[in-house]
């Protein structure tokens, strides 16, 4: 089978601290607005009266730290109409931005919202896996900056062995439409796919 | 919704509208030709398909400024074993050529009719198929409110529509220019242009019955699916209601009230009439289109984050 790469994500010890998808928008100079790694919150329950005061009822929430999962069946590259979204030797989703017409039909396609459009290139840009970084033997910029030590990286068939295949996780969609790279550490109070009571807590922010 | 979108509404629309008259247009030049002979249904379509092309080619135009790169443009062809853009735009430009050169051999009277038709039919199926692809490319897994075949069903509805009220209006049009320019053959080209018109109301009508058996089917859908295709109706009965509604009064009015008295007219000598009612159809429903189009892109909420 060809080597395909993926990332792991702890979910369970992450605190939302953002330094991964900082670290990302750094290493990789995006403008505003293009963020290849996000953090998502994803968050339930309410408060309830009772006794004359208010109590938690069901309380929840999760960070998920999503780039892109370099999907075994990804539907960015079987939608892009000039091959410009294709695979490389290491199963690493990229973009050849020489052949890219800016169409965005890959953003409507991804369930994870890795494709991003980037206004002033006209063109998709999207996580690389710092395919750069690993050339030098380095780690990528989100799990070398992660300090709760969440991220890692690594031939996705050994993530599994090591951790299992945890992927359909609220808010992710089911695995079966993409067959994510990923692997996830499910939080404690973590919901699967299709029986969320919660939902995406995230703030708007413009960074 | 961006200005990236209105491009696409523009190319899908008048994409849609030039297929739909081609078509429409056949099928009119193929009965006249039969009742009035070839010379009477020449004078009465030639004219239109110069409308029909430039309207395609306005249309294929406006799908450049979707594109972030258009100087890339041509490599959207590229992935036709996978892609159904690639697939939409490969037909879309064949569409495009075959009609060009049909107009063309039409207009200078090259080659003989018979190879003509043969030409205007290979461009029919192609366009047929055009929207087809078109279609498919909404039906992604990640976009449920989009992902059903009543997109299929709704966009060759509008392709239809478009398409007998948009040569609705052109054979008017048309009838007014031809009469003054050979006021001999007054007679035959309106007696033509009255049975034409005829059919033409009655295809708005039944045409508008299938959107309007349409629509509940898709709200149906939206309502009784997943937490997307909630999302979806959710923008539909909030921020999008107004431009929902306008559309279906619209299409309404247009299509079923003004038809109705066009249908009317066919009988009575009114002429003038004739014109008025079949343009304001045609603008009505172009305009319930329009809206129709925007909801749709307005509204699909995807899964996942």
């Amino acid at each position: 089978m060809a080597k395909q790469l993926g990332f792991y994500f702890n979910s369970n010890i992450c605190v939302g601290c953002k330094a991964c998808q900082i670290a990302c928008k750094d290493k990789n100079d995006l403008p505003v607005g293009v963020i290849w790694r996000r953090v998502v919150e994803y968050g339930g329950g309410s408060w309830i009266p009772r006794d004359g005061i208010m109590v938690p009822q069901g309380m929840f929430g999760y960070f998920l730290s999503i780039s892109c999962n370099h999907c075994i069946e990804a539907p960015c590259v079987e939608v892009c109409p000039s091959g410009a979204m294709h695979k490389n030797e290491d199963g690493i989703v990229l973009v050849n931005k020489d052949n890219c017409i800016g169409c965005r039909y890959c953003e409507w396609a991804c369930p994870y919202g890795a494709p991003q459009f980037n206004e002033e290139a006209g063109v998709m840009t999207k996580c690389n896996f710092c395919i750069d970084l690993l050339e030098q033997g380095q780690q990528p910029a989100c799990v070398s900056s992660c300090p709760l030590r969440a991220l890692e990286f690594g031939e996705i068939e050994e993530l599994r062995a090591k951790y299992g295949t945890a992927v359909e996780i609220e808010p992710l969609p089911l695995a079966e439409i993409t067959q994510p790279a990923l692997v996830i550490g499910p939080h404690r109070h973590a919901q699967v796919t299709g029986t969320g009571t919660g939902r995406i807590l995230n703030l708007e922010e413009e960074i | 919704m961006n200005t990236q979108e209105w491009a696409l509404i523009i190319f899908t629309i008048l994409t849609e509208m030039s297929v739909g008259s081609f078509l429409v247009l056949g099928v009119v030049h193929f009965f006249v030709e039969r009742k009035a002979g070839l010379k009477e249904a020449d004078r009465m379509s030639d004219r239109v398909l110069i409308a029909i092309v430039v309207t395609l080619g306005l249309g294929m135009l406006a799908s450049l400024f979707h594109l972030g790169n258009p100087l890339n443009a041509y490599k959207a062809v590229t992935n036709v074993g996978q892609s159904w853009l690639s697939r939409e735009i490969l037909s879309g430009v064949i569409f495009t050529v075959l009609a060009l050169v049909f107009v063309a051999l039409q207009w200078f009277k090259i080659g003989s009719a018979r190879l003509r038709d043969v030409i205007a039919l290979v461009a029919a199926v192609v366009g047929v198929v055009f929207i087809y692809f078109q279609s498919r490319i909404y039906m992604l897994a990640t976009q449920p409110s989009w992902n059903t075949p009543l997109t299929t069903i709704t966009f060759y509805a509008s392709t239809l529509l478009l398409g007998v009220l948009a040569i609705g209006a052109a054979l008017v049009a048309n009838c007014a220019v031809v009469q003054r320019k050979n006021p001999d053959c007054a007679e035959t080209q309106s007696e033509m242009l009255r049975g034409a018109i005829r059919w033409i109301a009655i295809a708005s009508i039944i045409l508008v019955g299938i959107e309007i058996i349409v629509t509940p089917i898709y709200l149906a859908y939206l309502g009784t699916g997943s937490a997307a295709t909630q999302a979806t109706l959710a923008k539909m009965a909030g921020e999008y209601n107004l431009a929902f509604i306008f559309r279906m009064v619209l299409g309404f009015l247009g299509a079923v009230v003004l038809a109705a008295f066009l249908y009317q007219n066919t009988s009575g000598s009114g002429k003038k009439f004739l014109g008025s009612l079949a343009y304001g159809a045609f603008v009505l429903v172009l305009i319930a289109e329009v809206l129709a189009r925007f909801v749709f892109y307005a509204t699909h909420v995807g899964i996942g984050i």
